[in-house]
């Protein structure tokens, strides 16, 4: 498939936001630990903008973006329509618990419903693509804890980075358990990778050019794919990469992603540094957006059985 | 099976010749109507680009001596499970009950591209003009035509078949040529790995068996 950048922002921005929303409200569920004045001044609000910025950056993925909202009518059949729901939910949930927060406490209910709206979230969007079932690299398990993990760890080196910033003393004492747990996602989130990698790796393709065409004989061939200027089928649903751009891109990934932010975060566990935090939040971003274009240049559509030559 | 109608095509790849007057004589009528046009990018120019309900693609098999040319026309199938339908959105991706055509409301399509991926036929096309997903009507509008004529009311494609290997018609009327075709002649379906149980059929060249059993005999 051809990664879609508009998507790339969209899964990686609000999957950072849903991280640290998760992590906070799971936190308060537990115990009242964080001041209200560090969630008002500080995380809700840039948590607030990663999503807007997400929702912002979807837009670009339609032809007419004026028509966004009736996306949200078939919520009862379509994995889409129930992200474009869920999304506003998710923001008006953390505009509510910045509302109370300003105002005394919040309440437990209101955790309860921001925790399971991030979760809704994550779901939704992991099976706008897992429910395909004929792009095989997709229709697994794996997309949805994929996304979820990596949405933690990004959101958990966020909240973490934040807690440093916010400068409290009492708060930066508890630097070195927030790095070890950051370390332990990553950690889980590479061994996925490397896992899905391999799975992807070793699939066997469900369809083929006899069950494409249906035609009886051995060895078929494309000839024609009737066209020659390129369509849409051409450009969608290819990533247009050079083998060496992809292999290069999976290095890149696997160092940004995971082993270097594992390594800075193992670093801050003896020694918390506001800079490895930060450091460790950029890069991981960075290898973030290769990850995510990534998860769609490896998706192999069966259409393309259909488009391999022009003549 | 619903007793509902379900209109398809069957294609008979004994016979297509790779003429291309099917994916012209579509094109022609469908950027002509009130849906507004199939919209050609740089039609003159070094790499032109258009939007397609229907191209012929052209497969080779077997080893020479014993090959084949395989010219195989392509568009919607007009699932009775279509997959591309439920992921829609907005509603515009529809499947209709009084014939089980699939069809695209242009007006309500926000083009998002998620109906083309969830199409493994690769049967959709985004109009990159209108930015609406757009694919094979059947000529809804002509089969329906209050002002052509009853030999007119078929698909463009078919009528500009010269080797009719094209059959327009009702797969769920078992009287209909369409379904006769299918099941005299050993009719099947593309990718039935997915369940799509699409409509469209196509005829498999029986003449390859009357080939075979010549050069056995020399």
């Amino acid at each position: 498939m051809r990664p879609q950048f508009s998507i790339i922002f969209f899964t990686t921005l609000a999957g950072m936001a849903q991280g640290l929303l998760f992590f906070i409200a799971l936190s308060n569920l537990y115990s009242q630990t964080t001041p209200n004045a560090f969630l008002t001044n500080l995380a809700l609000p840039v948590a607030f903008v990663l999503l807007s910025l997400g929702l912002l950056a979807s837009f670009f993925h339609l032809g007419h973006p004026e028509r966004a909202w009736r996306a949200a009518m078939m919520w009862r059949t379509s994995w889409l329509s129930r992200e474009v729901i869920v999304l506003p939910a998710l923001m008006i949930a953390t505009a509510a618990v910045f509302l109370y927060a300003l105002n005394g406490k919040v309440p437990q209910w209101l955790w309860l419903v921001l925790l399971f709206t991030t979760l809704a979230l994550w779901v939704c969007t992991a099976k706008i693509y897992q429910c395909i079932r004929f792009i095989q690299e997709w229709s697994h398990p794996s997309t949805i804890t994929n996304f979820i993990l990596l949405g933690m760890a990004s959101g958990w080196i966020l909240l973490e980075l934040l807690i440093a910033v916010w400068g409290d003393a009492a708060v930066q004492m508890i630097d070195a358990p927030l790095s070890i747990i950051a370390f332990l996602l990553l950690f889980l989130a590479f061994n996925l990778k490397l896992w899905i990698w391999r799975r992807n790796r070793d699939l066997r393709p469900k369809s083929n050019l006899s069950t494409a065409t249906g035609i009886k004989g051995s060895n078929i061939r494309q000839t024609s794919m009737g066209l020659m200027g390129g369509s849409f089928n051409t450009r969608e649903f290819f990533h247009h990469q050079t083998d060496r751009v992809i292999a290069n891109l999976r290095k890149i990934i696997l160092l940004c992603t995971y082993v270097i932010p594992m390594i800075l975060m193992a670093y801050s566990i003896t020694t918390p540094s506001i800079v490895m935090i930060f450091l460790a939040l950029l890069i991981n971003y960075l290898g973030l957006l290769a990850e995510r274009w990534m998860f769609f240049a490896e998706a192999n559509h069966p259409q393309n059985l259909y488009y391999q030559r022009v003549s | 099976m619903s007793k509902n109608k379900q209109l398809a095509l069957v294609i008979d790849l004994n016979v297509c010749v790779g003429c291309h007057a099917c994916v012209t004589s579509c094109k022609e009528w469908n950027t002509s109507g009130s849906a507004g046009p199939l919209t050609d990018l740089n039609a003159y120019g070094a790499s032109p680009s258009g939007t397609f309900f229907n191209r012929v693609q052209t497969f080779e098999a077997g080893t020479f001596p014993n090959t084949q040319t395989v010219h195989f026309p392509k568009s919607c199938l007009h699932c009775e499970e279509p997959p591309c339908v439920p992921v829609c959105p907005t509603g515009a991706s529809y499947k209709r009950k009084e014939d089980g055509i699939v069809l695209v409301d242009y007006d309500k399509c926000i083009g998002c591209s998620y109906c083309s991926w969830a199409c493994p036929y690769g049967a959709r096309e985004l109009d990159q003009e209108r930015q609406v997903m757009t694919k094979c009507t059947l000529c809804v509008d002509r089969i329906y035509s209050e002002t052509l004529p009853e030999s007119e009311k078929k698909p463009a494609c078919v009528l500009a078949c010269p080797t009719s290997a094209r059959i327009f018609g009702d797969v769920h009327d078992p009287e209909s040529a369409a379904s006769k075709a299918i099941e005299e002649r050993g009719g099947y379906a593309l990718m039935p790995e997915w369940e799509t149980q699409p409509a469209n059929h196509y005829l498999p060249r029986s003449i390859m068996e009357t080939i075979d059993a010549a050069r056995n005999d020399k």
